[in-house]
């Protein structure tokens, strides 16, 4: 079944379907997508019925205004529209209302450089259609006539590439009828209903351009309060199309289509997983940079901010958030240097060394890692107080060393237990000390362990909150954790002060964990897990 | 003689420092919640004499206690569940090998690397109703065509903090997944493949039964770190309506705090950390058998 002449042939049956395809969906952009409708003018008459006099004489008078549009050169079209009701007396009445509409059409293809959202989304489905077609061409140059079993990586990759990238148009489809319909539809209704002044302007000079090639000028405002559109359907025929080129570029795409499609999916899945778990740093960042009017107000309309307001970082700054990192950096680095200075003896004892109650010790350790300290908050202020270490830096330093103190010791004897001792018992054959020896081989031979350690022990106590928003009472002694809480009170949330010193918190940190995240795996499997 | 002794003082000698902040940090307030748990305490936190079981008594008898037991257990039944079951089809999925892994691997850090109380702070602003990002996000794209309340009742918002919990919870899992993914011997699927089996008899025939102690690890210490979890929900809710989104490590601390109730508050203490003591328990006897099993 597989000879090289069907494979070959198949080759071309799916060449010749994506371009069959690729072509179909371009006449199909060139045909008529949207109808737009635009009142010019409206004169409405109560009390009149069909052909009676008064009918005569607003009809007249309509056709006079008609008559002066057709000779501006418009394409415009009368419409009457006859309501009759009856009322509780039995009696009927009639309104006529009389309107002239400009309507036009228009192709896909004149979305393009119109500057509306829908444009842009419309030229990134071109571009991957032609991008994918073009792609396909280079991949199956050479493998339409003969032996095509093993092709090269270089065709395996247009060929990938041509799938993907009509994959990527076939999402497209439906998201350009979206924000035709939907998107457009709404901004105009906002955009003429309310006074809003971000971005007003250039989306009705837009919408100039695109509908009444600017000439509609002053009076745009007006023209758009009248407007009203249809889809007339055509775009979703693109979907059967640009399908029917995924399907032949997945054709070409030599191997199992299940394979593909699981591939696809996955990368689908990882990306919308990416997407959701950076969504509230997005928020974060666009938010920390607007203005305070930006962020409280219903109507903005805006993914970024109008204007990025770096002075907002002054204004934190000035609120005292140097000095809460500060703090956060004294903290962490101190329990750091406590938790290490305490649990690395600690961590080679148990490593190294055969004593009584080693296992009581271990028990005990494990157990310990279960205690948060915040079921414990009554408990550690009251000692806190006694101890006079209450709203104090130091003891933050002291409890988060503490708290942290188990998981330092089972990641490091972890790395230590994974350290062969034969290194160690031959530089203390050659006269080194205990300490002598732990410092100069064991401890740059465990170096990447520690370090790992290091920056969770930091990242732990960096990100702690509870205890700090119990034990510290004075401004200037507080964690950042602590300190930008008093940008949200009950009553006023400072949006963007609250995120632009989020931000500054977050990034350090961030960075950190991102170095070991190599090791976190490993960390964890010498730590926690194996225990 | 000496030199044996030594031998013998020594492990306790590189112990004691470690020992020493243990015991000053952690057994010591373990002791005097105990002990308030059993005091008269008022309300400026002075110390009376020998109750008994006077506070737990009390503790019960709060109007809010039952409900806070129940949003204890949904909070972390559902938050430490559903976090499992994401975490692990995520670590399974970053487990393939595909172009961008590894940036995908780093941004899963992001949400652990974060302080819960600015992920909290994000998520209520997301998802305000006049102004929040989220309706911002779906009218922008045309998804929806006004607003929607996302908060409309306290039931809701409880449903977000739990949300909000998982989202954080997962990368933990997800991680401690990978680590005993990353162990599992590749020859066993292509053995597997020889024999004809199907993705899902690979799964739950190969990788689960192998990936179970680290799934066992990370679930018990979740337990245990959604249970403690406290900005998340005193950040977006504050416990508000009258308790009714409170957990048990909230509402003692609104009870000692602010209510100064002093004698309950201390009460609840307990019952957390005796919760919490009955899970470390399940845990230690998992590792001890583990250790024998190795």
């Amino acid at each position: 079944m597989n000879t090289p002449e069907s494979i070959a042939k198949k080759n071309r049956a799916a060449l010749a379907l994506l371009l069959v395809a690729f072509v179909l969906a371009g006449i199909l952009l060139s045909l008529p997508t949207y109808t737009f409708t635009s009142s010019l003018y409206t004169k409405k008459s109560a009390n009149t019925f069909v052909g009676d006099e008064k009918y005569q004489e607003v009809r007249t008078e309509v056709e006079q205004v008609l008559e002066q549009y057709r000779q501006d050169g418009l394409s415009v079209e009368l419409r009457e529209n006859v309501t009759e009701r009856t009322n509780s007396k039995g009696k009927t009445t009639s309104m006529v209302a009389f309107s002239i509409d400009q309507e036009f059409t228009k192709n896909g293809w004149s979305f393009l450089g119109s500057g509306l959202p829908s444009a842009w989304v419309l030229t990134g489905m071109i571009v991957c259609l032609a991008m994918a077609v073009a792609c396909a061409l280079a991949g199956t140059l050479g493998s339409m006539r003969d032996a095509c079993r093993d092709l090269d990586g270089r065709a395996i990759a247009f060929r990938s590439a041509a799938m993907y990238l009509t994959l990527i148009a076939l999402v497209l489809v439906p998201v350009f009828f979206m924000t035709n319909t939907y998107a457009l539809s709404r901004r105009v209704g906002l955009y003429t209903a309310e006074t809003i002044t971000a971005g007003k302007d250039a989306f009705f000079a837009q919408m100039d351009n695109f509908l009444f090639d600017g000439q509609a000028g002053e009076s745009i405002g007006d023209m758009l309060a009248g407007l009203s559109f249809k889809n007339t359907g055509l775009t979703w025929l693109m979907l059967p199309c640009v399908a029917a080129m995924l399907i032949a570029a997945i054709q070409l795409r030599r191997g199992a289509i299940t394979h593909t499609l699981v591939r696809g999916l996955m990368y689908a899945f990882v990306i919308v997983l990416c997407l959701f778990i950076l969504y509230p740093y997005y928020v974060m960042l666009v938010t920390g940079f607007r203005s305070s009017a930006e962020t409280n107000d219903m109507y903005f309309l805006h993914i970024f901010p109008t204007e990025w307001q770096f002075s907002n970082l002054k204004g934190i700054i000035d609120r005292g958030v140097l000095r809460y990192l500060l703090n956060s950096l004294l903290i962490a680095g101190g329990a750091t240097v406590i938790a290490l200075l305490c649990g690395i003896p600690a961590a080679y004892a148990m490593a190294r060394m055969k004593f009584k109650g080693k296992n009581v010790f271990l028990g005990f350790v494990i157990v310990s890692q279960m205690f948060s300290p915040v079921v414990l908050l009554i408990g550690i202020a009251q000692l806190m107080s006694a101890l006079h270490l209450n709203d104090s830096i130091l003891g933050l330093m002291l409890i988060n060393a503490a708290f942290n103190q188990a998981f330092a010791i089972w990641l490091l004897r972890g790395t230590f237990v994974s350290i062969s001792p034969e290194m160690e018992q031959a530089s203390r054959i050659d006269g080194c000390t205990v300490m002598g020896s732990l410092i100069r081989v064991l401890l740059p031979m465990a170096a990447p362990g520690i370090v790992t350690t290091l920056i969770f022990v930091f990242i732990n106590a960096w990100n702690e909150y509870t205890i700090s928003t119990v034990l510290i009472s004075t401004a200037a002694n507080r964690p950042i954790t602590v300190g930008i809480t008093q940008f949200s009170s009950f009553n006023m949330i400072e949006w963007h002060n609250l995120f632009a010193a989020s931000l500054l918190a977050t990034i350090p940190v961030v960075i950190l964990f991102m170095c070991i995240e190599k090791h976190l795996t490993s960390g964890l499997t010498a730590g926690g897990v194996k225990g | 003689m000496n030199k044996k002794l030594q031998r013998k003082i020594m492990p306790y000698i590189w112990l004691l420092p470690s020992i020493a902040l243990m015991a000053i940090f952690v057994i010591f307030p373990i002791m005097i919640v105990f002990k308030l748990s059993v005091s008269e305490v008022s309300k400026a936190g002075i110390v009376g004499g020998f109750v008994g079981l006077k506070n737990f008594k009390d503790a019960i008898a709060l109007p809010a206690f039952k409900t806070v037991m129940l949003n204890t257990l949904y909070w972390v039944i559902s938050v430490v569940g559903l976090s499992t079951v994401l975490g692990f089809i995520i670590a399974m999925v970053l487990n393939q090998k595909f172009h961008g892994r590894k940036i995908a691997r780093a941004i899963l850090v992001l949400p652990w690397a974060t302080s819960l109380v600015i992920q909290a702070s994000v998520w209520n602003y997301i998802i305000k109703y006049e102004y929040g990002n989220l309706n911002n996000i779906l009218l922008n794209l045309g998804i929806i065509k006004e607003a929607i309340n996302w908060r409309a009742s306290y039931q809701i918002e409880f449903i977000w903090e739990c949300g909000v919990g998982i989202f954080v919870t997962i990368p933990f899992v997800a991680f401690c997944v990978l680590s005993g993914l990353q162990s599992i011997d590749n020859s066993l699927y292509e053995a597997a493949d020889i024999d004809g089996a199907t993705f899902w008899d690979k799964l739950w025939r190969i990788t689960v039964p192998l990936v179970k102690p680290s799934l066992t690890v990370s679930t018990v210490l979740n337990i245990i770190y959604v249970f403690n979890s406290f900005p998340i929900i005193y950040t977006m809710t504050k416990g508000a309506p009258s308790n009714k989104t409170d957990t048990l490590v909230t509402y003692l601390y609104m009870l000692n705090f602010y209510d100064r109730q002093k004698g309950p508050a201390t009460a609840l203490s307990v019952i957390g950390f005796l919760v919490l003591c009955l899970c470390a328990g399940i845990y230690m006897v998992g590792v001890m058998r583990k250790e024998e099993d190795l």
